[in-house]
């Protein structure tokens, strides 16, 4: 058993096992958000480093080749980018501010909250990239001083918390048009949020995806100058 | 592979940039944002790359679990000021959403 544990292949094997496991799963829960294949393989490996008292660092000597795609990954979401710059040319202006100011003001609130109240820069560092989809939330901390895996769990935590609280909020204040439901959960929730998005329809999963995709590009430029 | 490719020559321009520029901005969001300038002046997105595209999307969760595994050199953070976190996300969220919608439906009937 050691022996497999010091296996760094071992390692990439096995995360990419509870990934498969995730997808399996997110799948028979009907696509669910809360189910994301992210997660479940997540928390799969934080559990089985703890029950075999493996290090992170011992763990990462395999994950690290999973951990080098990250930035191809990242390079490619030009393409959809790329291809919501075509699709919304009518409405750009609009969208640009939503995105802007929307995102600017949750990631505003949330930065200048935690100065208040954990008053630790890399903590805020981590809390900047909240609203960016994880892999460039990841890079992103990685730039600015902030703990990476500390951005990626606040990363989930908002989408989550944005599935529950913004579609019953945005009905409550009557601005639940499809464009504006889809805007709001792509610029808070990122992927958790357009994962949602698709239950509730076709246009505001578009919205949502483009949303997310907006906010990443813009924060990724902004932050590192502010922070 | 011509896609992936395209994908790894536009990272390692941003890389390059990054380092020449001294810039703060991450390798890949620069290589990033060089191939959509790529394919804005182009018109259209090449083949190979739509294909990987189609391929690595599933993955890129995948390629997220091992730096957030991290998580476990954190418990003491965690421990301080998990609960401050969570009350904060949660919070900012209100505004955020609020000022997005309000923004997208203004001046429009439903």
């Amino acid at each position: 058993m050691d022996a497999l544990l010091t296996m760094p292949l071992f390692w990439a094997m096995l995360t990419i096992a509870f990934f498969l496991l995730g997808q399996k799963l997110y799948a028979a829960l009907g696509n669910s958000a809360f189910a994301p294949p992210i997660l479940t393989g997540l928390v799969l490996v934080v559990l089985t480093l703890h029950l075999t008292g493996t290090s992170f660092e011992q763990y990462m000597e395999g994950g690290q080749y999973l951990h080098l795609m990250l930035g191809p990954v990242v390079v490619m979401l030009a393409v959809p980018l790329y291809q919501f710059f075509h699709a919304i040319r009518k409405d750009a202006v609009r969208i640009f501010l939503a995105v802007a100011l929307g995102s600017g003001v949750t990631v505003g609130v949330a930065v200048a909250l935690t100065i208040w109240w954990v008053a630790d820069h890399t903590v805020v560092a981590s809390v900047a990239a909240k609203s960016v989809t994880t892999a460039v939330a990841v890079v992103l901390t990685e730039e600015m001083g902030g703990i990476a895996a500390l951005a990626s769990v606040c990363v989930m935590i908002t989408g989550f918390a944005g599935v529950v609280v913004i579609p019953p909020l945005l009905r409550a204040a009557k601005l639940d048009q499809p464009k504006s439901m889809g805007l709001s959960l792509g610029v808070c929730a990122h992927a958790i949020g357009t994962s949602y998005a698709l239950e509730m329809g076709e246009e505001q999963a578009a919205y949502s995806a483009m949303a997310m995709t907006l906010t990443a590009t813009l924060h990724a430029i902004v932050l590192p100058l502010i922070i | 592979m011509n896609g992936f490719f395209i994908l790894l020559v536009f990272l390692v321009l941003g890389g390059a940039l990054q380092i020449w520029l001294d810039l703060p901005v991450p390798a890949s969001i620069t290589g990033m944002l060089l191939l959509l300038g790529y394919l804005v002046i182009r018109g259209k997105v090449p083949e190979s790359l739509t294909r990987i595209t189609t391929v690595l999307s599933p993955l890129l969760p995948l390629f997220i679990i091992p730096v957030s595994a991290g998580i476990i050199t954190q418990e003491e953070l965690l421990a301080d000021h998990g609960i401050a976190l969570v009350v904060i996300l949660i919070i900012s969220l209100v505004p955020g959403a609020l000022v997005t919608a309000f923004i997208m439906s203004w001046g429009r009937k439903s």
